[in-house]
Order: structure tokens, then C-alpha cells, then sequence
């Protein structure tokens, strides 16, 4: 795509890296306010991209163009070009479910369905294709094996979902996003509501899932930031600051606004 | 100053005696309140736990009454085949309506069935019995039924239906739907397989509360379902049905000791159903995990 190719030039990428969504002058609206700002940014293929900025700045809504899961919500609307794989996917007509089969989401709280361990798995795969019960057998096992969780779950997978603790609930809720086989996976501050050492585990997760998948994470939490990803874009105000490799942004950051960011003077 | 807080204290001040005072009228009042409601609950409890419960017998249960004595098998097999009828009619019009109200509800349409609902609540439930009485039972042409009653105490509960659906649906987090919203699922999916799915326990009680209702309702079936000392034969219209309620309120009229003791009885019965009820609610709200 060369078009698309000399419009990343300004972004300084390296030619080698594809990028599995383009965004171009992303305007969002929450009714009559404007929460993104011409937004560009791109999202490269099998990396971890952290968003990072001060409450407000459009990082979350930026997630949920990705997904369109702006669409549930009337005076909502988002003008420009989002790129997955060359189809711009905020424009009308765009087949929604299959958009989200695509580009799964993981949430700042945990959000099992008051299931089984089982049936949580296996609801979404249920939505998009109908599997014979040892072929969803084997989903539910291996989805549950890459969210690293297989091994505490694996002799009660009828119980329900809700008894598991919120880090076991949270790598369910990863596991049933990987369940589908989406291109991109969304995390929206997902370990905020967790202890610790269930953070190390999905941080370490996060790294195992992005041989395979496109991730992009929002955090709060710059260090998280720092461990997990390999590039960081800095959002402030609904504008992209900057967006860098996570050693140089964190180490020499070319904005004045960043570095005071990442330094702590404000946010 | 600890000195003169220590001479003062053996003395109470008038400001505090008039608290202690106004704290004693406010604890009698309270008590004097409390008497009001549980010396006649308590009463009307005992009066028919002793009464009916001296009417009980085997016979109750397996023969039917003839207007002045023998037992309650008509009456009961008619009850449970109003209550259950009205079930039937109520749980897809009050389930369906709830989940559109709580999944859809936030426009114009939505406080209009709503303020359509909260009038039918509170319509007097002789009213909806006369209306059925001249729309089912003469205009359709049914005559005293099954169906006019059930459908007569379905009318009176969906609106309760509706509401407590709508109200344990609203308590599902919104991050749920986004959750499976996120996964691909259709509006369909998310409404019934996750939101109704978790709300289930709400829409049980509901279900239950408006079955309770329907089980101690007298004046919608006085003009509907009318009165029979048989046994109900399987027809749903054109052959009047008996049930528990009419005997608590016309046997106790009857010059009879044995009529007395049957409608006693069908009181004592009616209160032990509604209360297992109300215990079966209590058990599918109970927290699980």
C-alpha cells in the first residue's frame, strides 16, 4: 500500500512493520463535545501497543471506535477512517458482529456471564460458528490454556464462572475473547481492579498473546505501560502527543508534554 | 474545666431531662404502633391457624363441598388451574414487556407503557373483574370460565410482572451487555441469552409474587369465573370453576357450623400457599457462591 505507506512517513515507521489498523483524522463525538481530535495513529501487527494520558484525554474512546462499541449508545458518532486490513470500518454498512469477532475487548472489570466456566468460553464461538462438541471441547481447553488458566479450572468447568477470584475472571474473560480467534485484541485498563500478582500474570499473558495477535492496551499505569508494551502513544486533551517505542518514550520522549506527563508533573 | 464538668454531672440539666423525656414518648409511641398492626395480624393468624386447622381432615382434600359441608377438592383444583391459567397468559406479556422496558425503555414509548402499567396497578381489582365480566364473560360469550378468570388475574398481574422484571434487568451491569456486545452477539442474543439469563432470579420472584396474588384474589373471579361445587372437567369455557377464596367469602355467611369450618379452612389453606410462596422466594434470592 504505498499510498498508505508515504501518508506514515510524518510517523517515522520503519517499512518492515505492517500496520494491521490505520487511523486517519479520527474525529469522535459525545454529542456536541468533541472527544477526539483528528486523530492518526497506527497499530502494527503482533505488537503491543499501550495507550497512556490523564482521565479524559480519548484513550478509552478510542478503544471503542475499534470496536464499535460506540454504536450502542445514541449521540455517539465518529468521522474519519479507521483501517482494519484496508476496510474502513466506521463506515455505514459495516458488518458489526463480524467487525467484533474480529477485534475482541477485555474490560477494566471483570464481566463473566453468570454461567459455567465452561459456557463462558464457549458462548461467543457459539455466535459465530457451530462446532461439533469435542471440536468445542477442544476451544474451551486450549482458549483456557493460552489465557493460562486451564490448569486451575480444568476439573470444574461446569461451576459457575462467578466463583472464580477477579484475576481467574479476568484470564476467562480472555480466554473467551481468544475463543473466537480475533485479529485484535482491546484491553481497557485491565488490571486495574486486580491484586498485584494476578497483574503479573496477565501482564505476562499479554506478552505471550501478541505472537498472535495485534494488542493494544490502555493503562493508567505507566510502569504496566513500560513492562508490557512495545510502542506507547501519549493522549492528551483527545489529541495523539506522540507516539514512540516504549524505550524512548519513557526514556527520552521528543514532546515537552509527554516527558511531563511520564515524569508526573500533571495527570 | 474537668472540675466543673465533674460537679456538674450528678445533676441533669433541663435540656437533657427534656430529652430523656421526649426519647421515652418517642419509644412508647413506637411500641404503641408497633401494638396496633401485630396485636390484630397476630389475631387474625391464630384465629384461623385454630379454626382451620380443627377443619382439617383427609376429606378436605378428596371430596368436594355441596355449599354447606364436605371438603375443598373443587375449590383447590380450581384455584391452581386459575393461578396457574393466569400464569400462562401473564409471564410472556409481563417478562416480555420488563425486558422491553429495561432493555428499550428510555424513550417516549417506554414512559407511556409505563405510566400505562402503574395505572393498571392500582385500578381496584373489582373494576378489572367487571370489565372481563362484560368483554369475556357476555361480549365473547364465554359465560363464567376458567379462561375469563385467568385471563381477568393474568390482566391484574402483569403490571407487577413488568416492573419487577425491569427492575432486576436494570440491576444487570451494563458492562455485561458490552461484554457480550464485544463478543459479536446480536441485540436478540444479548437481551435474552445474558441479560434475562442473569437477571433470572428477579424475573422468578416476580413470576412467584404475582402467582401469590393471583392465588389470594377474590373479586376479579367473582364476575369470571363464577362458582362450582364440581370438580373442574377440563373445559375452559362455558363451565363455571370453583375456587378457594369464593369459600373464605360467602361460606362464612351460611348459617352452618360446617360451612364456617370449610371457608376457615380454605383461609388457613390460601395463607400456607402464599407462604411457601414467599418462602420460595426468599430461597431464589438467597446469594449463591
Amino acid at each position: 500500500m504505498p499510498e498508505a505507506a508515504a501518508r506514515l512517513a510524518p510517523m517515522a515507521q520503519s517499512a518492515s512493520e505492517e500496520p494491521r489498523i490505520a487511523i486517519r483524522n479520527l474525529d469522535f463525538y459525545y454529542g456536541a463535545t468533541k472527544a477526539l481530535k483528528s486523530v492518526s495513529i497506527d497499530f502494527l501487527d503482533r505488537q503491543t501497543t499501550a495507550m497512556i494520558g490523564p482521565s479524559g484525554c480519548g484513550k478509552s474512546t478510542l478503544l471503542r471506535v475499534l470496536n464499535r462499541m460506540y454504536d450502542l449508545y445514541p449521540g455517539q458518532r465518529a468521522e474519519g477512517e479507521v483501517m482494519l486490513d484496508g476496510e474502513n470500518i466506521i463506515a455505514p454498512g459495516m458488518d458489526i458482529n463480524r467487525l467484533r469477532r474480529r477485534v475482541g475487548m477485555v474490560f477494566q472489570k471483570p464481566t463473566p456471564f453468570p454461567k459455567s466456566i465452561y459456557e463462558n468460553v464457549a458462548f461467543g464461538v457459539r455466535l459465530h460458528e457451530r462446532l461439533s462438541r469435542s471440536a468445542m471441547d477442544e476451544r474451551v481447553e486450549s482458549s483456557l490454556v493460552r489465557a493460562a488458566l486451564w490448569g486451575e479450572v480444568k476439573d470444574k468447568l461446569n461451576n459457575s464462572a462467578l466463583a472464580l477470584s477477579g484475576g481467574q475472571q479476568q484470564r476467562l474473560c480472555i480466554a473467551r475473547t481468544i475463543a473466537v480467534k480475533p485479529q485484535v485484541i482491546l484491553l481497557d485498563e485491565p488490571t486495574s481492579a486486580l491484586d498485584p500478582i494476578s497483574t503479573l500474570k496477565i501482564e505476562q499473558l499479554i506478552e505471550e498473546l501478541k505472537r498472535d495477535f495485534t494488542i493494544i492496551i490502555v493503562t493508567h499505569n505507566m510502569q504496566q505501560a513500560g513492562r508490557c508494551a512495545d510502542r506507547v502513544a501519549f493522549f492528551y486533551l483527545g489529541e495523539v502527543v506522540e507516539v514512540a517505542d516504549a524505550t524512548q518514550m519513557f526514556t527520552a520522549p521528543r514532546e515537552r508534554r509527554t516527558q511531563e506527563y511520564i515524569t508526573g508533573r500533571f495527570g | 474545666m474537668s472540675v466543673t464538668f465533674e460537679a456538674a454531672a450528678p445533676k441533669r440539666s433541663s435540656l437533657e431531662r427534656r430529652r430523656v423525656i421526649i426519647s421515652a414518648i418517642g419509644w412508647g409511641l413506637c411500641g404503641f404502633a408497633f401494638l396496633l398492626v401485630a396485636v390484630p395480624l397476630l389475631d387474625l393468624v391464630l384465629t384461623i391457624v385454630i379454626k382451620g386447622a380443627s377443619a382439617f381432615s383427609i376429606t378436605l382434600f378428596t371430596t368436594s363441598s355441596n355449599g354447606v359441608k364436605g371438603g375443598l377438592l373443587a375449590a383447590i383444583v380450581g384455584t391452581a388451574v386459575l393461578s396457574l391459567g393466569s400464569l400462562v397468559f401473564a409471564v410472556p406479556i409481563g417478562v416480555g414487556a420488563g425486558l422491553y422496558l429495561s432493555e428499550y425503555g428510555q424513550n417516549r414509548l417506554g414512559s407511556v407503557i409505563r405510566f400505562l402499567s402503574d395505572t393498571l396497578t392500582g385500578m381496584p381489582s373489582v373494576v378489572l373483574g367487571y370489565f372481563s365480566y362484560i368483554t369475556m364473560v357476555i361480549g365473547f360469550g364465554w359465560q363464567f370460565s376458567a379462561l375469563a378468570g385467568s385471563i381477568t388475574l393474568a390482566i391484574m398481574i402483569v403490571p407487577y410482572l413488568a416492573r419487577i422484571t425491569e427492575l432486576s434487568l436494570q440491576r444487570v451491569p451494563v458492562a455485561m451487555r458490552e461484554a457480550a456486545f464485544a463478543l459479536g452477539a446480536q441485540e436478540r442474543t444479548v437481551a435474552f441469552r445474558v441479560v434475562l439469563s442473569a437477571g433470572l432470579p428477579g424475573v422468578i420472584t416476580g413470576v412467584l409474587l404475582g402467582l401469590a396474588i393471583s392465588v389470594g384474589e377474590t373479586a376479579p373471579l367473582i364476575y369470571t369465573a363464577g362458582w362450582s361445587n364440581y370438580v373442574w372437567n377440563g373445559k375452559f369455557i362455558h363451565q363455571p370453576i370453583g375456587y378457594l377464596t369464593y369459600v373464605i367469602w360467602t361460606f362464612i355467611d351460611q348459617p352452618y357450623k360446617s360451612a364456617h369450618a370449610l371457608a376457615f379452612a380454605a383461609a388457613l389453606l390460601v395463607m400456607l400457599v402464599v407462604l411457601a410462596i414467599n418462602i420460595g422466594v426468599r430461597i431464589v434470592l438467597r446469594p449463591k457462591v
